[in-house]
């Protein structure tokens, strides 16, 4: 089945972002696939660039980049709910006028749309929120 | 048949009753993160609408300190239970 | 929208106006999904139903709150505004303080309104 995963929560504040990707490991060891995450609320934090976390704890920006590197999912973050947060990308930095820009790659900033849009396209939708 | 995912323990929450209220006869509860502290008892009568019907998540049971002290009411699921519960579902709704 | 669904969408909105931006984010999610052309119903439950309260405001620094967007929802078609009647009654609402016409719901009929809907969305 083709999965996606909403999340919405901050992390390291909750256990929504963790959660979410123990279940993505999971549903990947059953052979499905996660093809889309998107990141609403506070979950657009899992995609700052400069999370700097100990290292002895989870690497979280670290395990959704793999999960796009190793699998092909889409990490989507809603420009609206990134964008007042902080979460900017270049091009949106740019065009803001700020220096520096905060969103890790693979990431992308996109609309709700695709949230909705995912929604309607994939077997499941997953919610994980704080 | 839907999947309803709650994160909220009965104890500090109101969530779980418009959770309860919301299932159909066939649909089925995972308490998940702090939502398995209502697996023991007495909370977990909380839910005696949907016994046979209620699970609960073992890691976050065991990273809690709560695995073996669950009511015996309420099914044991490993996070692949957890996908397998997903997959049988038609939709899942989260309430947390 | 390529898929279009043939359930109509379902919304629920849980949060009440003002203390945290979950309202904003789910009725937010209800807009595009009309404006995709899918047909959109919102269920308002739990502290979701203080959202349709008459006379909300400004915030005091000028945060915008939610009421100017749920005058808005006609105009994006969607229409079908329930509420779940217990919550009302807890609160000690009744239909007159609400801001818009809405239809209330009785508990037995809350199973079935998930039932057929989809996507679901619960904030």
């Amino acid at each position: 089945m083709r999965y996606a995963l909403l999340v919405q929560g901050a992390p390291y504040s909750h256990q929504a972002a963790h959660s979410a990707l123990r279940f993505a490991e999971a549903l990947i060891a059953r052979s499905h696939r996660l093809e889309t995450v998107f990141f609403y609320h506070d979950g657009v934090y899992n995609a700052q660039r400069l999370a700097t976390p100990p290292q002895d704890e989870p690497q979280l920006v670290d395990a959704w980049c793999r999960l796009h590197h190793e699998h092909g999912t889409a990490l989507l973050v809603c420009v609206a709910a990134a964008l007042r947060r902080g979460v900017v990308d270049e091009r949106e930095s740019r065009r803001h006028g700020k220096q520096g820009h905060s969103l890790e790659s693979p990431f992308e900033l996109t609309g709700v749309g695709q949230l909705v849009e995912a929604a309607m396209t994939h077997d499941r939708l997953i919610t994980f929120s704080p | 048949m839907l999947l309803h995912l709650l994160n909220r323990s009965a104890a500090s929450s109101h969530v779980y009753r418009d959770a309860l209220r919301a299932m159909a006869e066939d649909d089925c509860l995972l308490l998940t993160e702090d939502g398995v502290y209502s697996a023991l008892m007495p909370l977990a009568e909380h839910f005696s609408a949907v016994y046979g019907r209620l699970f609960a998540l073992r890691e976050d049971l065991a990273s809690r300190g709560l695995e073996g002290r669950c009511a015996e009411q309420i099914v044991i699921v490993d996070m692949e239970g957890f996908v397998q519960l997903t997959e049988d579902a038609d939709r899942v709704v989260s309430w947390f | 929208m390529s898929d279009r669904s043939p359930m109509p969408m379902l919304v629920v909105l849980r949060h009440a106006p003002h203390g945290s931006s979950w309202l904003r984010e789910g009725l937010d999610v209800a807009l595009v999904g009309a404006a995709f052309g899918q047909s959109v119903t919102l269920l308002f439950i739990g502290d979701g139903v203080e959202a349709l309260v008459k006379g909300q405001q400004t915030g005091p620094l000028g945060q915008k709150g939610t009421h100017p967007t749920l005058d808005m929802l006609a105009m994006y078609d969607i229409e079908t505004l329930l509420v779940d009647a217990e919550s009302l009654a807890q609160r000690g609402l009744i239909e007159t303080d609400l801001q818009l016409p809405v239809t209330l719901v009785a508990p037995e009929r809350l199973p079935s309104l998930f039932a057929h809907h989809a996507p679901v969305f619960n904030f």
